[in-house]
Order: C-alpha cells, then structure tokens, then sequence
C-alpha cells in the first residue's frame, strides 16, 4: 500500500525533470539563428515549394512569437510527434521516425547488457564479497578494476581483435561477426514480406533475432545472435565491473554490522547469514548507483553501435551531429534523456523494494 | 571488536577534534602507508612528469608540437612497422599511420599526453571550483537558491554523459578548444551535487550552529567551515575525474565527433590507426589503449586510497 | 590443591549452567597481539542473574562474545580454555581448529584446519540461539534494517524450534468441528465471563486470533448462528490445506535430525577425550541412521526439495503465532503491528523488547545481555530491566548481565564478577561484595559512585581509581592491576594471582588474600 503512493510519487515527480528536459533541449535550439533553424526543419524531397515550408515551419517553431512562447510551441511539437526533419546519408526522413525504427535496436543492447551483467554480478559479487582478500576476491577486484577503467571502445576493439571474425587470418577463437545486424545470406534471394530490402530492418519489432523467432526462421535467428553475442558481451563485461566493485563494497561494508552479529548469535548458518542477512543490505547501496551505472552504460551503447556498426539511435545521433541535422540532435538527446529517466524510475522502484526505510 | 578496544583512546580524541582536515602531513603519512593508493600515485606522477618534460625540454620526447611532429614524416612508406628496436626507441612501440604518414607509435602517445592531461586539468579545475562553490552556497542556504541548483543538475544528470557532450559539441562546434569548453559546461554539475550533499551534512554540526550563533555571516560559514569540509571529497572524485575526461576526449575523438585530424590524442591515434587492422596490424590499437588504461586504473588506485584517508570514518 | 579444585568445581557444576573455565582471547593485529581476555572463569547457575561488571575496555564484551564463540576471525580467536553449556563443553574440539605459530609480536601465522571449522561451526550455530541467546547494547544497530521484526524473530523459531512448531501445527489443525461446537456452547453459557475460556483456547490451541475475533463477535452482540459461523472460519482458515500426515512425517524427520545433532555432540565429546571405541561406535551409530532416514523419509525429502515453499508458509503462519505471542510477552502492545513493522518504524525501547522477545524466540535457558539499556533513555531503561528481571522469574533461565552501571547490577543480580582488563578479579554474592569489596579495584569503583544510602569512614570524599585502563597489547606483568593498586606488593608485577575463595561464595584475585605472598 505505501508502495504504491510511493510510486504515485515518483512518477509525479518525474514531470518536472521532464520539463526541465525539454527546456534543456529547446535552449539548445534556441541557441542556433532562425533561419538555421528553418532551413534544417524543411523536407528536401517533398514536393512543396520552399516558400511555403518555411511559413509552416516557421508557424511550427512559433518563431513570431517571443521566446517563453516559443517553448511551449516546442512541447506541443514534441508531443505531436512532430520532431522535425533529418537528412543524413543513412537514414533521411522525420526524426520520429527514425528514432522508431532504430531505438529497438538500442534499447535490446542495453536491455540485454542489463540482465547480464546483473545476473551474473548478483552471484558472483556474493560469492566474491564473502571472502574478503582471499584469491576469488583479490582476481575478482583485478577484473572489475581493469574492465571499470577501460575505455568501452577500446575493450571492444580488443574483442574483435580476440574472437572477430576474419580479423586475425586463421584465428580459432574468431567465431563471431564484427558487424552488422545478421548475415544478409541468411536472407533469401525472393525476400520475406516482413523484410524491408529498402531499409535492411525486420518487422514488426524491428530487431532481427526477435522478429525471426515470431516468423519461426531459424536460420536468421541463429544468424542475428552471432552478431549480437560481441556488442552484448563488451556492454556487459563493462557494466559487469561496475556493479561487481558496489556489491563487492557493499558486502564487505555490510559483513561489519552489528546485525550480521546478531543474525550468527541466533545460530543462523552461515550461508544463510550471507545471503539473507548481508547480501540484502548489501544490495542497498548498489541499487543506488545503478542508475549512474545505466548512464553510462547508454552512453557505451553509443560507442558499440558506432563500432559494430549496429545500427541504433546512437549511430543516428553520431550521425545527426556529422550532418548538422540539428532535429536529430534534439530528438536523439530526448530520447536518451526519457530513456534515463524512465530507468531511474525502475532503480528507485527497485530501490523501494529492497529497503524499506525508503517508504515513508 | 578488536577496533573498539584499540579505540578507545582514539574516540575521545576524534570527538574532540574540530573536523577541519587540520593535519595535511598526517593524512600524507596514511596515504604512505597504503601501497596500493602508492603504486596509483606513482604512476599518475610519471605521466605528469612526461606531459610536463614535454612542455619543459620538448628535444628529449622528440615531439612537442604538431611540427615537431612532422619531423618524423617517412612520406614513402605507410604501411606501419611492427615494434622494433632497430630504428632508436622512438620505433620501441612499431609505427602507426597518423594523417596518411608513418609516424612512430612511442613519441606522439607520450606527445598526447601533454594534451591530455592539460586539459583534463583544465576542464577539472574550472568545473570544481564552480560547481563546489556554487554547490556549497546552495547546500548552506537552502530553500530557493538550493532547489533552483537541484532542479538544473537533475536535467543534467537526466541525460546520459556522452549524449550531453555531443549534443554541447554540436552547439559549440566540432573542435578541441570548443569540446572543452563543453565539458565545462556539463562537468560542473558533479562537483555542485558533491558539495552540496556535504554542506547540509556540515550545516547539521554543532560547531556550525555555534558560529550562527555567535553571528556569523552565510558567506563566512561557508568560507570558513563548509568549503575546508567539502574539500576532501572534492580532491577524491578530482582524482577519478581525471581518467574519466581522459577517457571521454578519446571516445569523443575515437567516433570523430571532435574532428581536428591533426590533433595529437590517445583515441585519435587509434582511430587512424584501425584501418591496419584488417592486415594484422594490431599495435596501434592495443598501444594507445593502455596507455588510457594505465592512467585510469592508476587514477582510480589514488582516488581509492585518498577516500580511505580522508574519510574520518575509515581513518586509523 | 588439583584435587581440591576439581571437586569444587564439580561441586558447582550441579546447578550451573554456564561454566567458562580459563578463558583466553587474542586478537592478532597488525600493532601487536591484543590479550584480551587472560584466562577468564566464571559459573552461572541455573536461573540466577550473573552480572559482570567493569570500565569499558576491560574484556566485558569480549568475554560474552567468547561464550557465544563469536569472536571474529580474523583477527581474533579463542586461544584456550573451555566453555561448558549444558554440562557440553562447545570448545572441546578448540586444540584442532587452528595452530598458532607467534613468531613476533606483530607476525602471527594462524593455520586454520578449514575442515574441522566447518564441522565446528555447524554444531556451534545448533547450539547458538537455541541454549543461549544474546541481547546486544544498541538496539538500533543489532536488528537487520532490510527485514521485519517477524522475518527475525520467525527465523530464529524455524531454525531451531521446528519440532515444536509441527506439533502446535498439529495440535490446532487436529480439532474437530464438533470440537468447536462444544466449546461455543461452553462459551454462550456463562456469556458474561467468557474471557478465561478464550484465553485456555488461546493457550491450548495457539490461536491468538481467535480470540481477537471471538471477542468482536461477542461485543457486537450478533446472534448465535451468525457467530458461530464466524468461529468455525476462523479454525477453518487455518486449516486450508494443510497435510497433517505430512507435517507429522515433517516432525518425525525433525526429531531424527534433532536426535542424530545430539549423537554428532556425543561423538565431538568422545573425540576431545580420544576415546576411539567411542568415536566408532557413535560413527557407526550415525552413519546407520543417516542411511535409515534416507529409506524412511525419501518421498519427504523429495517433497521437501519441491514443495517446500507451500510447507514452509504453513511452518511461518504458525511462527507467526509463536512470534506475536512472545511480542506480547515482552509487553508490546500492538503485537501484530509490530510483527510486520520494520525496525525503524520502532522507538529504541519497543526495538529492544523485539530483540528481547527474539532472543527468547527458541526458548533458550540463557539469555546474555551486553549491556542491554545503555542505548536508551532512562524511564524505558527501567522498563527494560523489569522486564529481563520478570522473565527470568517466569522463564526460569539464567541471565548473565553486562553492564558498567553498578546500580543497575545491585538491583538485578544475585550474583556478581567484577572485571579488570581481561581477567576477573573478583566474584561472588552481590550483597556481599556491595558490603564487603575486597579486591582493590572493586573497592575503587564501588568508591568512586556517589552514594548517599550507606555512610562510609570518608564520608564526603568520592574518590576515582588513579590512572586507566592498561593497554592490553603489552599489559602490565603479573597482576594488571598492580600500577594502580594501592597496596602494591613486590610479588604483584611478579606472579599473577589466582581467583581463590576466601569465604563461601565470594573469590578473588589478590595476593593480600592468599598465602602465597607470604611465603
């Protein structure tokens, strides 16, 4: 019952921050002249003369009004779905929709790196943070420290290089394809009608491995999981080290209270002491991070897009900041933006649960 | 158990202590003992004393400016050479293909590392003292000034790191000297979350009420007894900072978001040097990587060992 | 004298129920190795109050969590000595657990026999919480923060009380209906005073919710059909599926397993004492019943492996039981709040009252309380130690009371040990000791408390004890009293002196008292 007000609570809290998102967005924007701004809101394809664009646009943005006026044109915009026009060499077209067909892609990257990296962490950080200074621990600190230092770029070219396909000559560990989505072979000559030749994409979901599964082709599945398995396993290897250093803290931290004394005085075994009375507590304070953690995971996700050349909302980002198309900028920020906000809302609600001073 | 017993002495004394980090050489002598926090220290140091011999004596790297740089141009072949000892230690690491020359690998990684640190410096020492500043005030005022603050680092914080800088870069424009100033703009906020949190811990202490109390001003309080505090958590994350910028200009070069190809930079040099890979050339992928790694790690080593000794609460 | 000392000993052992026997705790630190405890002995009987009292620093602590053998290694271990619980001594395989190699001061190699530790703390942790429970000095600290009060103290019942738990389980559940019906009639015919008949069936049957319901039922004066249907779905609501087969099979499996700890202790005994006749019979004895709960409980213990989770929630709703009625026990007035409440939700006296009624969760016959009322103010202080003063009237068990308040101990305890920096110095009948200090130290803490109640030869002076409590990485030589002891003798930075009984119940560690200084 308290939960649920909390949550209530969380949510309406969340309004303001997204408020204040836009306004960051629209500032930014407002920071480039208007007849930039005009130019880039335009569809080159469209078959209507310029004239009459730059009117709409121009009545779109609010432009004739004064700038308090102006934000407020800019979140109905937003809201309408009406995101403005990107051009650039990989994808031109509304920015909506762009951030539609790609985001998925993004979102399973860091989905995935998610899970992982918290189902393994969880065990691993408990088995870890139990024997403080003994071998386990001191290669476990090694392996978090490292892999939390080391640039995402870096450690995944290092990857490819290790297990890339055709990247070292007559490599055995190279099983795994450097980049893309999936193999276009396992695409057949005659394709699939869920299959858009135009645009490379699957449907209706956009990401390869799940649409083949609902289409039952197999072979595309299998395909497209082999060029998951590197993007996914670097995401996960450097969220994985992050998590491992707060659960390792929190369980050496924890293992000193007076309640684990408390809990072994009762004759509680010890595995259970670990896992019920310390692991609990120590979940605590990672839980906090983990929302800083998932920052700078879609911050990775960026990088891995740009690496493997799987193609997501942060290779449209890149892209939008190459091209100058300042909608896919704006557009691309907000998303990500909405997409911390709404993991962070997931954290506290984690958070709720596992400690329950937090429900006041 | 065995802590409270040796305490038992120690505690009546931290009592008593005024939490002003008072003693300097003291906290030195900790951080001495920590090997571990020695080893980080050690290292950041040797990188400092390269970046600062290159600005000193730029004859003994080899390469100071871009056209130092250029001495070592072999336009004929560029194809990179594997490591080798042959050519002088400046061929030690192999070469590497820099703006379609051959440059050897060893001198423009330890010629970057000037670049790097002095604006990770840079960038650091501006956006502490404003966001500390700024978030101290806030923090001991409360009310308004503190929400206002609040409020404006949730947005920032709302949007993932990377994403922020870029979409600051595109608004200053794609260059170094504009990159910096971008992440001014977007680094603030962590030293203003960080001395914030600290002034309302100091504002609930008895010795702060007492200096209300006995009249001081806000400005005062905050000079005199919020910043000493805030202090050492600020030289903490300082520490972590330094890797994370360090870190962050070469994802920003490595994708080409800041594009000045001539720049001499860590994650530059392995974005030029990639398009080898697919020959086998695998150094000037892996070379410049470690060289970011190394500092990092040993960033973070310090960063560990200064919060061990500068927090009272972990203090023996 | 060896003689002597070991049929006093055993002269005392009758009625005690706690006997620490030459005690000695380490803690090997960096700085040097901490002695702690310098061989401590010390007898609580059954159902007496013991109070152990000195400074802070000076080994109170220590000593308890010795007995609960919870000194944290590393750094630290109990080096020697033995603690009998139950006339079962639970260190008595301590010379196999570790060797200590000292080679300096500061470098300790400490080879631990990671097996037999294993086996150690198995059997420690049965005995733990179930023989002897612990209260610790700040409430606030001691409860975990992430579970509720209930989640604590049904853990404490689950784990050892399971037999117990399965038989109420049975008991309730095995009521017939006609069973209620007769009762509800018994009830409606002295209507008036139904209050002590709801309270037998509350004790018979451990429903404390029936009674909550039959007292709505009958204030709201509904009438008889209507109540009696309420009656029989508040029995029926614990019945629902519920396996009574199964649950006895549970109990039987408990009592085996129970049984087979209980050969496990006699064969760590027969090890201590190399009696290997002894060791391969009851290796023998065990080994057959193991094999013989195998063939009787398999499907259990199949069904335990995949159903567990329905059986355990029938185990906890009747923990829960036991749990509010120990809450209330403790005088808690809103049990059932308080048993789902989280620890913060609590003031500090409610929260020590939860770690009170946890302790007593397993029925233990000794409760050690460190320093139980120091975290709370002074009215609920009061209240605390009535309350550990009334259970142990109504429980029978033994309290061993540590504290450095003297009031406090000469209104709790029957008996009395006064501490000094890792030894004990002086023990015996409180009233005694209050009357009759003999130790110097004790003479100088009882003087350095303002009294106004006994009119001493210095009347107005409060003195203090010249000087602190030593070091104890390198303690004085002899004595550990000697360099503040105002009537220091030669032999006293010589010889440690021994606990020695100078007049019934009452023994202490100074040389003025025995002979041996005069020889």
């Amino acid at each position: 019952m308290e939960l649920k007000y909390y949550i209530i609570r969380r949510l309406l809290l969340l309004i303001p921050t997204l408020l204040g998102l836009v306004l960051l967005v629209f500032l930014l924007m407002r920071m480039f002249p208007d007849t930039y701004l005009i130019a880039r809101y335009i569809n080159p394809k469209s078959g209507i003369p310029y004239s009459v664009q730059a009117e709409q646009a121009r009545a779109a943005l609010g432009l004739n009004y004064p700038i308090f006026i102006q934000y407020f044109f800019y979140l109905k915009s937003l809201f309408t779905g009406n995101w403005g026009y990107m051009s650039t060499p990989i994808y031109s077209g509304p920015v909506l929709q762009g951030i539609e067909l790609y985001f998925p892609s993004t979102l399973q990257l860091s989905i995935l790196a998610t899970i992982l990296s918290v189902a393994i962490a969880i065990p691993l950080g408990t088995y870890i943070g139990a024997r403080p200074n003994s071998l386990a621990d001191q290669l476990g600190r090694i392996f978090s420290l490292g892999f939390y230092a080391m640039p995402i770029f870096w450690l995944a070219l290092l990857l490819q290089i290790l297990l890339g396909e055709n990247v070292i000559p007559g490599n055995p560990l190279g099983l795994f394809p450097i980049a893309g989505k999936f193999s276009l072979a396992s695409i057949p000559a005659v394709p699939p009608p869920w299959f858009n030749p135009s645009t490379g994409l699957t449907g209706p979901t956009h990401l390869p491995l799940l649409d083949a599964i609902i289409h039952g082709d197999w072979q595309l599945a299998i395909s497209s999981l082999r060029y998951l398995f590197l993007p996914v396993v670097t995401l996960t290897l450097a969220l994985l080290a992050g998590i491992l250093r707060f659960i390792r803290a929190g369980m050496v931290d924890a293992s000193n209270q007076e309640y684990v004394k408390t809990a072994r005085s009762k004759g509680v075994p010890e595995h259970l002491v670990i896992k019920r009375h310390i692991r609990k507590n120590a979940l605590i304070p990672t839980v906090t991070i983990l929302g800083l953690l998932f920052a700078s995971l879609l911050g990775g996700v960026v990088v891995i897009e740009e690496v493997f050349n799987y193609f997501g909302i942060g290779v449209l980002a890149l892209n939008a900041v190459y091209n100058l198309a300042i909608y896919g900028v704006l557009g691309t920020t907000f998303i990500f933006g909405v997409t911390l906000m709404a993991a962070n809302l997931i954290v506290d609600i984690a958070y709720a649960f596992i400690d329950p001073r937090i429900r006041y | 158990m065995v802590d409270t017993i040796l305490s038992q002495g120690r505690k009546t004394e931290t009592k008593k202590r005024h939490p002003k980090i008072e003693d300097y050489s003291h906290t030195f002598r900790l951080l001495l003992k920590n090997r571990v926090a020695m080893v980080g220290m050690i290292i950041t140091l040797i990188y400092f004393a390269i970046a600062f011999l290159d600005v000193v004596y730029p004859q003994y790297l080899g390469v100071s400016n871009i056209n130092t740089l250029l001495s070592f141009r072999e336009p004929t072949a560029v194809t990179p050479l594997a490591p080798s000892l042959s050519n002088g230690w400046y061929n030690l690491l192999g070469n590497t293909e820099f703006f379609s020359s051959q440059f050897p690998l060893l001198p423009i990684c330890l010629a970057s590392l000037k670049f790097d640190l002095g604006y990770s410096i840079f960038i650091v020492a501006i956006g502490a003292t404003v966001g500390t500043i700024l978030g101290s005030i806030a923090g001991f005022k409360g009310g308004y000034s503190d929400e206002v603050l609040m409020r404006v680092t949730d947005v920032f914080y709302s949007i993932p790191f990377l994403i922020l800088a870029l979409a600051f870069i595109f608004l200053l424009g794609r260059y170094i000297e504009y990159a910096v100033y971008a992440l001014i703009i977007i680094w603030w906020p962590i030293y203003a979350r960080l001395a914030r949190g600290q002034a309302l811990y100091i504002k609930s202490m008895k010795f702060v009420e007492a200096a209300t109390a006995s009249g001081a001003s806000t400005m005062r309080n905050v000079f005199s007894h919020v910043l000493p505090n805030v202090l050492s958590p600020v030289f903490v994350q300082i520490s972590l900072d330094l890797g994370s910028i360090m870190q962050l200009f070469a994802v920003l070069f490595f994708l080409g978001v800041i594009s000045d190809p001539y720049f001499p930079e860590l994650g530059n040099i392995i974005n030029q040097g990639q398009s080898w890979l697919a020959v086998g050339v695998w150094w000037p992928i892996v070379i410049p990587g470690i060289f970011i790694l190394l500092f990092t790690i040993s960033v973070n080593l310090l960063g560990d060992g200064l919060r061990d000794v500068l927090d009272p609460k972990l203090r023996r | 004298m060896m003689e002597e000392e070991h049929n006093q000993l055993s002269e005392v052992s009758k009625d005690a129920y706690l006997r620490a026997e030459n005690l000695v705790t380490k803690f090997f630190t960096s700085k040097g190795i901490v002695k702690a405890l310098d061989g401590v002995s010390l007898t609580v009987n059954k159902g007496e109050i013991f109070g152990l009292v000195g400074e802070s620093g000076c080994g109170k602590s220590v000593t308890a969590t010795s007995i609960m053998d919870l000194i944290p290694d590393p750094p630290g271990r109990i080096v020697s000595g033995s603690i009998f619980i139950d006339n079962y001594n639970i260190l008595n395989d301590l010379p196999k657990l570790a060797t200590i190699n000292v080679k300096s001061e500061t470098d300790v190699i400490v080879k631990r026999n990671k097996k037999l530790i294993k086996r150690h703390n198995f059997v420690i942790s049965k005995i733990r919480g179930k023989k002897v429970a612990m209260i610790f000095q700040e409430p606030a600290l001691a409860l975990n923060p992430v579970l509720s009060i209930g989640q604590q103290i049904s853990e404490n019942i689950l784990l050892h009380n399971r037999v117990e738990i399965s038989n109420s389980i049975i008991r309730r559940e095995s009521l017939s209906e006609s069973d209620i019906e007769e009762f509800y009639k018994k009830i409606k015919a002295i209507n008036d005073d139904f209050r002590p008949f709801v309270n037998k069936w509350t004790r018979l049957y451990a429903v404390p919710e029936a009674e909550e319901e039959m007292e709505n039922i009958l204030k709201s004066g509904a009438d008889e059909s209507y109540a009696l249907k309420e009656l029989k779905e508040v029995v029926f609501r614990q019945k629902r599926g519920n396996n009574l087969s199964l649950i006895a099979m549970m109990r039987d499996y408990y009592k085996v397993e129970e049984f087979l700890f209980e050969l496990t202790l006699k064969l760590m005994e027969a090890e201590s004492i190399n009696d290997t006749t002894a060791v391969a019979r009851l290796a023998r004895q065990i080994d057959d019943h193991k094999r013989a709960i195998k063939a009787r409980f398999s499907g259990f213990l199949f069904a335990k492996k995949f159903r567990r989770r329905k059986y355990e929630r029938v185990f906890e709703e009747e923990a829960r039981r036991r749990g509010i009625e120990l809450l209330t026990l403790v005088n808690i007035a809103e049990p059932g709040r308080v048993y789902d409440a989280y620890p913060h939700e609590l003031s500090g006296g409610m929260q020590q009252r939860a770690m009170i009624a946890m302790a007593l969760a397993s029925n233990p016959q000794m409760l050690i309380a460190d320093e139980p009322t120091t975290a709370l103010d002074v009215t609920t202080q009061a209240q605390i130690l009535d309350l550990i003063r009334d259970l142990n009237k109504v429980t029978g068990s033994s309290v061993l009371f540590i504290t450095h308040d003297l009031a406090v101990i000469a209104e709790m305890c029957q008996r009395l040990g006064v501490m000094y920096a890792g030894n004990l110095v002086e023990e015996g009948n409180s009233s005694e000791i209050f009357k009759n200090p003999l130790h110097p130290y004790t003479t100088g803490l009882l003087s350095s408390i303002p009294r106004v109640d006994v009119k001493s030869k210095n009347e107005i002076k409060l003195e203090s004890i010249p000087g602190s409590v030593p070091n104890l990485i390198s303690p004085p030589p002899g004595c550990r009293f000697h360099p503040r002891c105002k009537f220091k003798m030669d032999i006293c930075s010589e010889k440690k002196p021994k606990l020695m009984t100078v007049e019934s119940n009452h023994k202490v560690a100074c040389f003025i008292y025995s002979k041996e200084s005069e020889d």
